[in-house]
């Protein structure tokens, strides 16, 4: 008997263009140590991922049976997304944004970040978030944004604090802020073994007096 | 041969999602993604951001073509009110489909005026971004339909109730893809092997957002967390960029929704991030039209040659009856 002839490994196409694209991310990073060869890297694997399906029946197909007028609003859509990408400008072409999240290596050690922590009539300590006091904005800036006069003219901070003390005692009549510090909290990023705390280390940087301006 | 056997049926069959889709499905896409708007808007009390500093505002999109006039009436509580109920009422007449396109325009226009002035107060962030542009699929596709009929091109509208759906699931996974293809070439590899993601965590966690959880900047003290985080970025980034993969591998979507959804939870929990839409918006990942087939088409535009007795349409014809169910590249 003859043994049976071995037919060639023949990968699944879905398969091997998922290992030309992570092989051709690793030949990319590789490359990729300035800015505009970053914006090629990328444009480099959209391209590839882009020509998978230009080239896959089934999208040829949809395609094909599109209208005109189909055709446009589909290549416009998909097509405003990838350029709103490469803008590198979040704001501007707003909903055609930069898909960046967790993009850089994130370096402070310890972690820090400025908080407004106050202080009721009845002694107790409650955090002043923005995104809870008004739940429509999504996410500000961080509070050491307000200080820079890049951004915010001066005295933007103090007026943060005021406003979200005069919100949290809207909502709570009977237990009032009456004092709002800026605190600056820090998180070491490698503690010593066994280590446990209940609450961030805190410094205070400013002081805001609010029963005074009620 | 036997590997690569198992390999085939591993990776399972290949076909492009909801390309059976008919108007009913569209219809109930729609509703849920018109709905959803609706309940967020319901749930947002607008008109409180009068009461936010006039030097915290970084108009954004849009309503930098405002005047400045304008934008100050805007962001007062009647310019606030005025716009979250005048937006309130087109999308409920959304949901009515009478006069869809003109309807949708008007909502698609006025829900980026709402998302941006929601983002006016700090950076641009991505949540709900896939479920404007879901909008504006909806709109530009009403539209393609109506120009199609009126100009007498019906070809395309017997199978067009795919499209618009097909384009929202382009962009929800290509949004994906360009968030893992930004991390890997952008970032670098340090972002996969520091500690970055701890840092990120803890740097959200201590800010706080909406949901506050309270726990992310614990992780330090947390080896295993601080494990599962350092491992995780890289598979999590692998998925992102295979995303498009889900528009034709069925069994890759299986593996997908969940992978990202204990993701997105993660980031919940030790982030105080919550992408709510898109998790809602997964329910499109799921081919409906192949399960019931109340939501098919009547006709499609495939030319292969149907399984089911009902077909009528010449095979060489780009229109058939009923769908295959596994077709391959």
């Amino acid at each position: 008997m003859t043994a049976p002839a071995r037919k060639p490994l023949r990968l699944h196409p879905a398969l091997s263009a998922a290992i030309i694209a992570l092989c051709l991310a690793a030949i990319v990073y590789m490359v990729s140590f300035a800015i505009p060869l970053k914006l090629a890297g990328q444009a480099y694997l959209i391209v590839i991922i882009l020509l998978a399906f230009r080239y896959w029946p089934p999208m040829i197909r949809m395609v094909k049976s599109m209208s005109v007028p189909h055709r446009i609003v589909f290549g416009v859509l998909i097509g405003s997304m990838i350029m709103g990408h490469y803008t590198l400008n979040g704001r501007t072409y707003f909903p055609f944004v930069t898909w960046e999240i967790f993009p850089f290596v994130h370096e402070n050690n310890p972690v820090t970040c400025r908080e407004f922590i106050a202080t009721t009539e009845d002694g107790a300590k409650v955090r002043l978030l923005v995104e809870q006091l008004f739940p429509s904005v999504v996410q500000i800036d961080p509070a050491d944004a307000f200080d820079n006069p890049r951004w915010y003219p001066p005295g933007t901070t103090e007026k943060v604090a005021r406003v979200l003390a005069k919100a949290y005692n809207e909502q709570h009549p009977g237990n009032p802020v009456w004092r709002v510090d800026l605190m600056e909290l820090a998180v070491q990023l490698h503690p010593p073994a066994g280590e446990s705390r209940p609450l961030p280390s805190c410094e205070l940087l400013k002081r805001y007096d609010i029963s005074s301006g009620q | 041969m036997r590997a690569s056997e198992t390999l085939r049926h591993l990776i399972g069959p290949i076909e492009l999602i909801h390309e059976h889709a008919g108007p009913r499905l569209l219809r109930l896409a729609r509703l849920g993604i018109f709905a959803l708007w609706i309940i967020k808007l319901l749930l947002d009390p607008l008109w409180r951001l009068a009461e936010l500093p006039r030097e915290m505002r970084h108009p954004i999109g849009i309503l930098n073509l405002l005047p400045a006039g304008a934008q100050d009436w805007l962001f007062t509580s009647t310019g606030l009110i005025a716009l979250l109920a005048s937006t309130l009422l087109v999308l409920a007449l959304g949901l009515t489909d009478r006069a869809f396109a003109i309807v949708a325009t008007i909502a698609a226009v006025q829900l980026t005026v709402y998302s941006s002035v929601i983002r006016t107060f700090g950076p641009a962030v991505h949540t709900d971004i896939v479920l404007l542009l879901a909008v504006y699929a909806l709109t530009g596709f009403a539209w393609a339909d109506w120009i199609a009929l009126k100009f007498g091109d019906k070809k395309s509208l017997q199978a067009s109730s795919s499209y618009p759906l097909i384009t929202i699931i382009a962009m929800l996974l290509l949004s994906y893809c360009m968030v893992g293809i930004n991390r890997t070439v952008a970032g670098g590899i340090n972002v996969f092997t520091g500690d970055s993601m701890e840092a990120w965590c803890i740097d959200a966690s201590m800010r706080g957002y909406y949901f506050n959880t309270n726990i992310g900047w614990h992780i330090p003290e947390w080896p295993w967390v601080v494990f599962m985080l350092r491992s995780g970025l890289p598979v999590i980034t692998v998925f992102e960029i295979l995303a498009p993969l889900c528009l034709a591998a069925p069994h890759f979507r299986w593996i997908f929704m969940p992978v990202m959804l204990s993701f997105h939870l993660l980031s919940l929990v030790f982030m105080n991030i919550f992408f709510f839409d898109d998790i809602l918006l997964y329910l499109l990942l799921i081919d409906w039209s192949r399960r019931f087939p109340a939501l098919r088409a009547a006709t499609i535009y495939s030319a292969s040659p149907a399984p089911t007795p009902c077909a009528s349409v010449s095979s060489t014809s780009v229109l058939a009856s009923e769908p295959t169910n596994r077709r391959s590249f």
